[in-house]
């Protein structure tokens, strides 16, 4: 009941509204419009209502720029590399890296080392086991790395750069006393990142594989330590 | 509103003139941590209605800088809910199950036998349609009599590329270099020219990688009268982007 008397009130309320909007009262001044059809003088009745809103600004067009994707570290390397029953001889080598996802990466290397002398041509005299060409110990590796233990490094009070520890392991090939090699790899580094595009490493790595260099079939193990730089992009 | 983000789009012309990608934060805030990482500190955060800039990309993360110039580590999974200045949705490629299935590149390394010599392998891919694509592939193989390299190029067919497990057939042609062991009488370098036919597979195992495995046949034409068959058998891992 009271809901209908309700209705009842709001509807006459309405209707008289809209008749008082649509009198035109004596004392109400009547604005010039706004809309250009009014400033020429001619009111044309027949042409469609002017819309409320008129679109002022046009859509802007995005152009969206390529993100440059900085996944690919590419450096060199220098160390030392300890060629087993040839000594620790001097190593460089060039590396190139894609991050995969913030865990892992992948690497190639390639390196050079040049053997030394054995024991046994040492305490010989002037036995010679290898020749100089043969003595060029040159590798590379296909590797997948695992950051294990990603931070920040800090350097006094207002320097911090990101860092990790990883570990590493692959396969490859090693050229010695002139014979290739299969050879498997794996190791730890740490590489942290004084600026965005430039990191800097320090790996440990064994480089294993089997020969017959000194005439019994062995397995080798030859350890490299290395410090190096890299620069991402 | 709308009318301050147009002023402050019309107040940043120099941003569009380094050509970064500016983005709109809907989120009620983004995290901007240390470094790309989860585990990094959020030391920021950015509100919503915010915009910042997109400098670079490293694997799912994003350096951003902030209309205050405070720079930062956000990841994709968070930047993806950002939007244009269009108001479009912005677009990140993720490693997941549908990039699995549907990607341009991948490459990946392998390790296997190549008739009887230990094998190492490289590949890479070039997606013409989910199922089709274009692989080339280097290997080197070291045995008993004699070492080599193989460069190859042909095509591969996904059947299924959707499913966790795809197998795949592929058939293309290269050529082979042979080093017979210096221990040899007669080591005589040769290269010939090879064709290859195969089946493999590929097993999704998470983020953006992938295990694969292939079984091929390798015809050497060589100079004698016979042609030289070799089968080849290889297992590695792949990623994709």
């Amino acid at each position: 009941m009271e809901t209908r008397i309700r209705l009842l009130l709001l509807s006459i309320a309405a209707a008289a509204m809209s008749g008082c909007a649509s009198m035109h009262w004596p004392w109400h001044h009547h604005k010039p419009d706004a809309a250009p059809s009014a400033s020429s003088g001619t009111q044309d009745v027949d042409a469609p209502p002017p819309s409320v809103i008129e679109p002022q600004v046009e859509r802007r067009e995005v152009k969206v720029p390529k993100i440059r994707a900085k996944d690919i570290e590419l450096g060199a390397y220098y160390g030392e590399l300890s060629i087993q029953d040839f000594g620790a001889q001097p190593v460089e080598g060039g590396r190139l890296d894609y991050h995969i996802n913030e865990d892992l990466f992948v690497e190639a290397t390639y390196g050079r080392a040049k053997g030394g002398r054995t024991s046994y041509e040492l305490l010989s005299g002037n036995v010679q086991l290898l020749s100089d060409a043969e003595r060029r110990f040159t590798y590379y590796n296909l590797s997948l790395g695992y950051n294990l233990l990603p931070g920040e490094v800090f350097i006094g009070r207002n320097l911090a750069m990101t860092s990790a520890l990883y570990m590493i392991g692959g396969i490859g090939n090693v050229k010695f006393a002139g014979d290739q090699n299969f050879a498997v790899n794996f190791g730890a580094g740490f590489r942290v990142l004084p600026t965005d595009w430039l990191a800097l490493h320090i790996d440990v790595q064994d480089l294993v594989f089997k020969s017959n260099d000194i005439g019994v079939n062995q397995l080798k193990n030859n350890l490299q330590a290395t410090i190096g730089a890299t620069v991402f992009f | 509103m709308l009318a301050l983000g147009a002023l402050s789009l019309a107040m940043t012309p120099a941003h569009a003139a380094r050509e970064l990608l500016q983005l709109f934060v809907t989120q009620p805030y983004l995290e901007l941590h240390t470094g790309p990482g989860r585990g990094y500190p959020v030391t920021q955060v950015v509100a919503r209605g915010e915009s910042l800039d997109v400098l670079f990309r490293r694997t799912d993360w994003f350096k951003v800088r902030t209309e205050r110039g405070v720079e930062g580590w956000a990841s994709a999974r968070e930047l993806q809910l950002a939007t244009l200045a269009d108001g479009s949705q912005f677009q990140v490629k993720m490693g997941d199950r549908a990039g699995f299935a549907s990607h341009r590149w991948e490459a990946g390394i392998f390790a296997g036998d190549y008739a009887g010599a230990t094998l190492i392998a490289a590949f890479g891919a070039l997606s013409i349609t989910d199922n089709l694509k274009i692989e080339i592939g280097a290997s080197q193989y070291t045995g008993n009599v004699s070492d080599g390299e193989l460069v190859e190029i042909g095509l591969a067919h996904v059947f299924m590329p959707e499913w966790r497990f795809s197998p795949l057939v592929d058939l293309g042609t290269g050529y082979r270099w042979v080093q017979p062991k210096a221990t040899l009488a007669t080591p005589v370098d040769r290269s010939d020219e090879v064709g290859y036919y195969g089946v493999g597979a590929r097993f999704y195992l998470t983020r953006r990688f992938f295990l694969r495995g292939d079984f091929r046949k390798y015809v050497v034409f060589t100079r004698t009268n016979t042609n030289e068959v070799n089968e080849e058998w290889r297992l590695g891992f792949g990623f994709f982007y």
